[in-house]
């Protein structure tokens, strides 16, 4: 596994809601200046599929507990 | 020394804003009439839910003390002032109008649940056109496509008087159907919020729920992505 899957997997095994709202937007969003790509591109894309998922998940949770 | 960046800014902020996530001091570099909020440090740093919540916290208090505010993606990271000076010059255009349409301004984030429906395929490209530009025009119709958010219609009349801008995204995660990031007015975030809790009814049996508020991440991505 590469470094930046291995600091994805990192983040995401920690992942809060909160944290996921974090890492959409300092991941996915914002001004991309140049410089180094220091996230390499399949980490990122990693990330914003677990994120997907893990909101899923999170709303479901959501669900139960209001019902 | 390279710089780390945390955001683009019109003005130097009117309070402390405190230090960088490496606990190193912030600077403001102006380069072609906007100023980059950055810090110094020898590497980036590594990508981690405390780094991450650092990066984050820079930026809100960055956010608290100026009017207008661009986040930087987490990581950037240049090699120098002149590195700095080239990458923001070349962008002061397009950074001075984001910088415009966000003064003032902070982001509230929904997110659309729900099952699924077919998805419309993208109106083909006339066909006079050359094969180079039906690429390119193609691909602009699939991305307003994908941008479009149908499912928010009946909660769109409650939020049409807070909403200043939007951005959208929709995935292929669902029924995470689509994350739709809308522009307000500072200090409407609480109306906003009471707008979707009393509009959510009506999307049935799409579901949105929302947070916020946030810097406005997408917005910086929205000009200049």
């Amino acid at each position: 596994m590469s470094p930046a899957r291995e600091e994805a997997r990192a983040v995401l095994e920690q992942a809060d809601a909160s944290l996921l709202e974090v890492v959409d937007n300092l991941l996915n969003k914002g001004v991309v200046l140049s410089g180094d790509v220091m996230v390499g591109l399949a980490g990122v894309d990693l990330i914003y599929l677990r994120l997907s998922l893990l909101l899923c998940a999170a709303d479901r949770v959501l669900e139960e507990r209001r019902g | 020394m390279s710089h780390y960046v945390y955001a683009v800014l019109t003005e130097p902020p009117r309070g402390d804003a405190g230090a960088g996530l490496d606990a190193e001091p912030l600077r403001f570099v102006p380069v072609a009439g906007v100023l980059a909020a950055v810090g110094d440090m020898a590497a980036r740093p590594a990508v981690s839910p405390a780094t991450l919540r650092a990066h984050d916290a820079v930026v809100r208090r960055l956010a608290a003390v100026v009017d207008a505010i661009l986040p930087v993606r987490f990581g950037t990271l240049l090699d120098g002032e002149r590195a700095l000076a080239d990458a923001l010059a070349a962008r002061a255009p397009r950074l001075r109008a984001a910088l415009a349409l966000v003064a003032g301004r902070e982001q509230m984030t929904l997110r659309v649940f729900g099952e699924p429906g077919p998805v419309a395929p993208a109106e083909p490209p006339p066909g006079e056109l050359g094969p180079g530009t039906r690429y390119l025009e193609g691909r602009l119709r699939r991305a307003h496509r994908d941008a479009a958010v149908p499912e928010l219609g009946p909660l769109r009349p409650w939020l049409a008087p807070l909403v200043r801008a939007e951005a959208a995204q929709r995935h292929d995660a669902a029924p995470l159907l689509a994350s739709v990031y809308h522009l307000v007015d500072r200090g409407t975030a609480p109306a906003y919020l009471e707008a979707v809790a009393a509009g959510a009814p009506a999307l049935a049996p799409v579901r949105a729920s929302a947070t916020g508020p946030w810097p406005p991440y997408a917005f910086a991505a929205e000009q200049l992505g």
